[in-house]
């Protein structure tokens, strides 16, 4: 066992000495995993968070729901576009607008004056961007107490409707006769001071005026609404519903170029131990030729995990956040399980470092295409999906995935796990046996 | 066993229709430096790898180690394996690892630790006088200085036998005379070393016995003086004359004043023509060597191949 540890941290030594190697095991699973991110995310910061991309919808079509309209689009964080109400669903579904509000009809009524039912705004949001419809909602509440200042500025418009709200209140039988002595005692003296300022207005020939404050009145009744289809869970849909982060997909595509990046150059450190003569040393030195190989084994295990574990450490400083770490664990073991096997099969190509490197990586880029490493499975066209099933990346790629964010159970994980033990260990058996007949 | 400490006997090693070992059979004894001497393909490199385990013989055996060791027996057995070291032709070292690194890599594999492989890692280095490269990696060494940290590898575990496989290709005169010093040293403290070579000055400066193969058979085993007396054939005398002399019968033919004859008495022989009265204004006398040797026994020189 001590050999067989000797030979194993030899080959990590010499092959994160090898500075293009380590380069492809780390630095390039890592800028694939940036790339990917970035492309299937888009950014996150910048320009795009500066102005929220909104979509507006008015049903009421008055005066005051196109002045409030104005007032939101005056905020210099907000870029209003009017739609219809699907075409605002659909943009939102599609994460080309951040939110939609809907302004009902009757919106004009009652907006701003807040002794009526306030008049309800629908919103929808896109569910990835919580957090910046928590600012929208506060902006809405500063255009519609703008829109309850220019109420009491309009003081004909507010007499009309004070005097609408006195008809409103004889005809309606439904009030006790206390409350009616209250309202009516508070329309006499709104009306009072109505024309109070209207005769201030006159001396002074002021037209300007200030916002009403909002606190203790509900100005707009704020409504979500559902912006997504209904979506089956087992969809590709409703799976992609799942992912709460960009690098939840990018980083486990990415983790496997470095594991393939492993088991390309572990094929290729036997290839060249043969060719350099060392592999004769190893094999008349007083250890098995089992131990030998398992050295290698293990090494390349270490290595793939170490891999993984780097690029998880990664992904989650990035805002990955697996579902399960123990289940990430099991991921991790069986991807190193398999492409050990993978490392084995794959020395015996050639009897070169360089055919060696040459099948190996013509194999690996294959397995990569149609795994899912370059473009993700769920992308991809049906023929592509049905031949992907024969590559260990996709499995690598699914179990890593059902642990991060496909929120698989242990029972979900056996298919892919057991496909890559299953893999691992022909791959093993066929390897040492061809290195050892030669 | 006697006094041996390896024995091949009767070995055959066909690849397809060549025959690379032909029936050979040696003893190598303790203490002793035993040459195989032959031209490139003459089965030198065959026999190493059939005394280490790494070929099985087709037939005939290969019985490593004596009474004196536990391990003896079969190369293919784990144990038997330590009382060997070997330095392939091909230089077997890390490249990309130090010149301590290699050493005590192959030390630990060989079961040392601790202080005895730090004793020995200096010991190989003082050997092989890397210990001011110690820490350089043996991918920037020259090829004279990889030869050296070859051979030190070999030796790391204090072998009982030493094999060494054409150890000085590629090597400058400089690192040559250096392995030559090295080797030289380790026969004095009496390692049992089986050298190979196609170069007869090695085999002649450094063996005690040489092994004379040729396609895979062992054509004549003895010392360098057997060997020479028994196949080198006779000496070789050449000399200018001052005068060319009269009514005195030359042993050999005369061009000009030049005289040449073979002689298996040359001094004998040229005292007796100076007390003759001939006078050489010069004189060489060749003895022969293992060329002539090698010459004798398969009609071909050594370096034809």
């Amino acid at each position: 066992m001590n050999q067989v540890l000797v030979m194993a941290i030899k080959d990590l030594r010499l092959l994160f000495r090898d500075k293009l190697g380590a380069f492809f095991i780390i630095g390039f699973p890592i800028l694939m995993g940036i790339f990917f991110g970035m492309v299937m995310g888009g950014p996150s910061s910048g320009s795009d968070r500066a102005k929220m991309k909104i979509a507006i919808v008015d049903l009421d079509q008055s005066t005051l729901s196109a002045k409030f309209i104005s007032q939101l689009a005056d905020n210099g964080s907000i870029e209003l576009i009017e739609t219809d109400l699907e075409p605002a669903k659909e943009s939102v579904r599609k994460g080309q607008r951040l939110a939609m509000l809907v302004l009902t009809e009757g919106f004009g009524e009652t907006a701003g004056i807040f002794w009526e039912k306030p008049p309800t705004i629908q919103i929808g949001v896109d569910p990835s961007r919580s957090a910046e419809s928590a600012m929208l909602q506060g902006m809405i509440l500063e255009s519609i107490g703008q829109l309850a200042g220019q109420r009491m500025g309009d003081l004909s418009s507010m007499q009309d409707m004070v005097k609408k709200s006195r008809e409103q209140l004889a005809n309606d039988k439904s009030i006790s006769s206390g409350n009616r002595l209250l309202i009516n005692s508070f329309f006499s003296s709104l009306e009072g001071m109505t024309q109070s300022i209207e005769a201030l207005q006159t001396d002074a020939d002021d037209s300007s005026s200030s916002p009403v404050e909002n606190g203790g009145f509900e100005f707009a009744k704020l409504e979500s609404i559902d912006v997504s289809r209904k979506i089956d869970p087992a969809s590709q849909a409703g799976q992609m519903k799942k992912i709460k982060s960009k690098w939840d997909i990018s980083f486990p595509q990415s983790t496997m170029w470095g594991v393939l990046a492993c088991a390309a150059g572990f094929a290729i450190s036997i290839a060249r131990e043969r060719t350099q003569g060392t592999m004769m040393r190893l094999q008349i030195a007083p250890i098995s030729q089992s131990s030998v190989l398992i050295g290698k084994a293990v090494a390349c295990f270490f290595s793939v995990m170490l891999v993984i574990s780097f690029m998880v450490g990664l992904g989650l400083l990035l805002g990955m956040r697996p579902g399960s770490y123990p289940m990430l664990a099991l991921a991790a073991l069986c991807v190193a399980s398999c492409f050990v096997g993978i490392m084995m099969v794959m020395s015996n190509l050639g009897k070169t470092e360089e055919s060696v490197n040459g099948a190996g990586w013509a194999i690996n880029m294959v397995m990569a295409m149609f795994g899912g490493a370059m473009i993700p499975v769920m992308f991809m066209p049906q023929f592509m999906k049905s031949l992907s099933i024969l590559s260990p990346v996709k499995w690598g790629i699914l179990a890593m995935e059902g642990a991060i964010w496909r929120e698989f159970s242990l029972s979900e994980m056996m298919l892919p796990c057991g496909i890559l033990l299953g893999i691992g260990i022909a791959g093993i058996a066929i390897g040492t046996s061809l290195l050892n007949r030669e | 066993m006697g006094n041996s400490i390896a024995e091949v006997s009767a070995l055959k090693k066909s690849f397809g229709d060549i025959d690379a070992v032909n029936g050979l059979s040696f003893a190598i004894q303790q203490g002793e430096t035993l040459g195989l001497l032959g031209p490139n393909g003459a089965g030198k490199t065959t026999v190493i790898s059939l005394l280490v385990g790494l070929l099985k013989p087709d037939t005939g055996s290969v019985s490593i180690g004596n009474s004196s060791c536990a391990e003896a027996g079969d190369p293919t057995l784990t144990a038997t394996r330590r009382l060997l070291g070997v330095a392939p032709q091909a230089l077997s070292i890390y490249e990309t690892m130090s010149a301590q690194e290699n050493l005590d890599f192959f030390g630990r594999l060989y079961g040392l630790s601790g202080k005895k492989l730090r004793d020995r890692v200096n010991w190989c280095l003082d050997f092989a006088q890397l210990q001011d490269r110690a820490k350089s990696y043996a991918g920037t060494f020259s090829g004279g200085m990889k030869r050296r940290l070859n051979i030190a590898v070999a030796l790391i575990h204090e072998p009982a036998i030493l094999l060494l496989d054409e150890p000085t290709v590629g090597v400058d005169p400089q690192s040559r005379n250096h392995i030559f010093e090295s080797i030289e040293a380790l026969r004095e403290r009496g390692m049992t070393i089986l050298y190979t070579t196609h170069y007869m000055e090695e085999a002649e400066r450094l063996c005690d016995r040489v092994a004379i193969v040729d396609h895979g058979k062992l054509l004549a085993l003895s010392s360098v003086n057997d060997l020479i007396e028994q196949y080198g054939g006779a000496s070789m005398v050449t000399g200018d004359l001052a005068e060319l002399p009269k009514e005195i019968e030359l042993p050999g033919e005369l061009t000009g004043k030049s005289i040449r004859f073979a002689s298996n008495t040359p001094l004998q022989d040229v005292a007796a023509l100076s007390a003759q009265g001939v006078a050489f204004q010069t004189l060489n006398i060749a003895r022969p060597n293992l060329e002539n040797v090698f010459l004798t026994l398969t009609g071909r020189s050594l370096r034809d191949g």
